[in-house]
């Protein structure tokens, strides 16, 4: 997933000059929150803002291992009776587990580890010939990568640019190694867009509606297997969901507290500073570059279905609505568990209203705004009367789906000016990410 | 030779006139940028506007001789695009010209499969076509397929078949129009441009970030060098016309002759005459290593021992993007904002 740039920059110096109207309900919704008064009366320390940051870390990616861990459990239900409604039910602890997931990319730019990480996990977009079988007829993978059409699933052993791999035994310790075989970042063999694959299937409707339609009996074992390889297309599924759960609990002891060998002890240990901008950088690389940039204006103004994040399923609205929750919940120190308690505490938000209490609003009202954005993407997607699902958004012809993906993307690159300047505000002098070439 | 100087003389006149209270120097420097820009996309004007006049004279008349001047004209074109490449703001950024201009990378081959559509366009709607059919068909990679794609043109399509021809000539169009409305604008942006100091940064900022973009997308990513080991050149610009290099040379030279004396002018100002006097050696090094290597980049992939070439020139560019990004940046207290390549 490094290498898929589109180096334009957005319209950041141009929209900084047009953020100034904002609705009246929108700052009554901001001060109802109450967090900036709060923070008049006792401003929290650096230090505090990043120990609640590592806290809301863990509590996240908690959220998301327990949610993959229903996400396996269902799986296996699938797997020893592949019925219709146990397919439904996976597909539904799948969709449950992006909720948190898609919340904790905003630790993701900035922190390294977290970086060189999740890869495994969440690359996007793949080619999903490696995996499995694929329609004869316009199945569009990377140029040059030879393992596009290895199809695992099918297949004893593969061959990827000259190198033969035995592929009998499907374990999660192979399937990580399989990960981006051969150099190509599109070999994506692992993680949520995998099981979505095999959950799902291809989505061969283009821009018109519906999902991918993966009959059930993909899996059903005996006569009536469709396909071929119903066994090892269990097999693959099971192992790629354990080897989910394995790559999370990692991560969560990474954060977790009372620990003094994990990443939360290392990033503790820095200047408050140092964490500081990790939070900052992640926050904006992940609304403009990642958000804005990659994963909504490419596939828009190219009309490239093939850009779309969750293709398999259709659920880019809500993978791109909980990356823009994850911003907010960082900058405002909270995060609604998948229990629906609430983690609360000193923030971003604290630090900048102590300097610069406009800021903080304007910045708190940006967020508001474009939670908005993202929520009416959501609800046009979700609605029963004839839903816009992302990959619909985005055709030539769709000029209300360009309004609102445009709004998302007007909405996140305001929020990102006003996020530079409170880390001018904080004393954060650079936005270079302190990792800048660690992929070398 | 009067047009040229006319044109210096307003821009100077006009950029002083804009802020007349503030210190001369910092819109002198912005006036330099404003009016190097404005060559760079009269160029791009002219060079899109012969390809449209050498498509319509190729397809009206297929001869050798005029199939090689259209290919001569496509690189001419795309050599003045990427001399400009760097602006990233102003009238460039509006309607995303710059992804029009280039849509890029391609890594899923979106170009291929929007030409087949546009292919089967007939003559009455193609401009519409090109007008509404998103990035990927209105730039110069969509006319670099048309003319030099190899499977096409090995196939009945090929030109001078009459649906390319029709395709190329929209493309070409497409992107003259652009060019145009890029020049006028620029004019009209020049009151704001002068007038408002945060773009004396930002001016700054579009050159980092093209040299962040040179070394490590245009040459560290075909190389193998960003995450893994696999060499591409899918991930070069321009590999369908076998133009990867020069095209790195294009942009080298317009940060050249565009961007470096407005910095250098700064850097004096700063008191750093001598960081300004490296940084134009590290241009000419990076230079004229260039000129010594071939314009593609595939025969440096594909064979270990020249490959040591690209090396050179990758650590020829990490330099000058170290004195300019590094050193320059701090000396002028330029902060990196965010931008759109922060994402993975």
């Amino acid at each position: 997933m490094k290498q898929v740039y589109r180096p334009l920059p957005l319209a950041l110096a141009v929209s900084l000059v047009a953020v100034a109207g904002c609705s009246n309900q929108q700052e009554s919704d901001v001060k109802e929150s109450g967090t900036s008064e709060q923070a008049a009366v006792v401003a929290p320390t650096k230090a505090q803002v990043v120990e609640h940051y590592s806290d809301l870390a863990y509590a996240n990616f908690s959220d998301a291992l327990t949610t993959a861990e229903a996400l396996d459990e269902a799986v296996d239900t699938l797997i020893e009776n592949p019925t219709e409604a146990n397919l439904a039910a996976a597909k539904q602890a799948w969709l449950a587990a992006r909720v948190p997931y898609q919340q904790t990319e905003v630790f993701r730019f900035g922190n390294a580890i977290v970086d060189d990480w999740e890869g495994q996990l969440n690359a996007w977009p793949l080619d999903e010939g490696l995996i499995d079988y694929v329609a004869a007829d316009g199945y569009q993978y990377e140029l040059g990568n030879d393992g596009a059409t290895a199809n695992i699933i099918a297949s004893p052993s593969i061959n990827i640019g000259g190198n033969t791999v035995d592929v009998s035994e499907l374990t999660p310790e192979l399937l990580a190694n399989l990960n981006e075989i051969g150099g190509s970042e599109a070999n994506v063999a692992t993680g949520y867009h995998a099981v979505e694959f095999l959950l799902w299937g291809q989505d061969l409707n283009g821009f018109d509606a519906g999902a991918g339609n993966r009959p059930v009996t993909d899996y059903a074992q005996g006569e009536e297997c469709t396909h071929g390889n119903c066994d090892r297309r269990a097999a693959y599924l099971d192992a790629a969901t354990d080897l989910l759960i394995d790559d999370l609990e990692w991560m969560v002891a990474q954060w977790a507290p009372g620990k003094d060998d994990n990443y939360r002890a290392e990033l503790l240990a820095e200047s408050p500073d140092a964490a500081i901008q990790k939070m900052l950088f992640g926050m904006g690389s992940l609304s403009l570059g990642e958000l804005a940039g990659e994963r909504m204006k490419v596939a828009l103004e190219a009309n490239s279905y093939e850009d779309e994040h969750d293709c398999f399923s259709d659920n880019t609205h809500n993978s791109h609505y909980y990356n823009g929750q994850g911003v907010a919940n960082v900058y405002k120190g909270t995060y609604t568990r998948v229990d629906g308690t609430v983690v609360n505490g000193p923030s971003l938000s604290d630090l900048v209203a102590e300097v610069n209490p406009e800021l903080d609003k304007t910045l708190r009202v940006q967020l508001v705004e474009s939670m908005a954005a993202l929520a009416t993407m959501k609800t046009v997607a979700e609605t029963d009367n004839q839903p816009l699902k992302f990959d619909m958004m985005i055709a030539p012809s769709s000029e209300r789906g360009a309004d609102i993906v445009n709004g998302a993307i007007v909405a996140l690159v305001n929020q990102t000016g006003s996020i530079e300047q409170a880390a001018g505000e904080l004393g954060i002098d650079s936005l270079e990410p302190d990792d800048a070439g660690h992929a070398f | 030779m009067k047009h040229p100087i006319r044109t210096a003389i307003t821009a100077v006149v006009i950029g002083a006139a804009a802020c007349p209270a503030m210190a001369q120097e910092p819109a002198d420097t912005r006036a330099v940028w404003h009016q190097q820009v404005a060559d760079g996309y009269a160029a791009l004007q002219a060079e899109t506007e012969a390809l449209v006049s050498q498509t319509l004279s190729y397809c009206g008349s297929p001869a050798d001789a005029q199939r090689q001047a259209l290919e001569r004209q496509w690189r001419q074109a795309f050599e003045a695009w990427q001399a400009v490449r760097w602006v990233d703001f102003g009238p460039v950024e509006q309607g995303n010209r710059a992804w029009q201009f280039q849509f890029w990378p391609d890594p899923k081959n979106l170009i291929g499969r929007k030409a087949s559509l546009l292919l089967q366009t007939p003559d009455a709607d193609i401009g519409k076509a090109v007008a509404e059919g998103g990035v990927a068909v209105q730039g110069f990679p969509m006319a670099e397929y048309l003319i030099f794609d190899s499977r096409l043109n090995q196939g009945d399509q090929a030109l001078p078949a009459p649906a390319t021809c029709r395709a190329l000539r929209a493309v070409a169009a497409f992107a003259a129009d652009n060019s145009a409305a890029l020049v006028n604008e620029w004019q009209v942006f020049e009151a704001a441009y002068t007038a408002n100091e945060l773009y004396l940064d930002s001016t700054v900022r579009a050159g980092m970030t093209a040299l962040d973009i040179l070394a490590e997308r245009r040459l560290a990513a075909p190389m193998g060098f960003r995450g893994n080991d696999r060499r591409s050149v899918y991930l070069a610009d321009a590999w369908r016309s076998e133009y990867s290099l020069a095209a790195v040379r294009a942009s080298l030279e317009g940060l050249r002759q565009q961007f470096l004396p407005g910095l250098r002018q700064r850097l004096m100002q700063a008191d750093e005459t001598a960081l300004a006097d490296r940084i134009a050696r590290a241009f000419d090094d990076a230079l004229a290593r260039l000129d010594a290597m071939p314009v593609a980049m595939r025969p440096l992939l594909d064979d270990d021992e020249a490959f040591g070439q690209l090396q050179g020139l990758y650590v020829t560019i990490s330099q000058l993007q170290q004195l300019v990004n590094g050193q320059a940046a701090t000396a002028l207290g330029v902060i990196r904002g965010f931008n759109s390549s922060d994402g993975d």
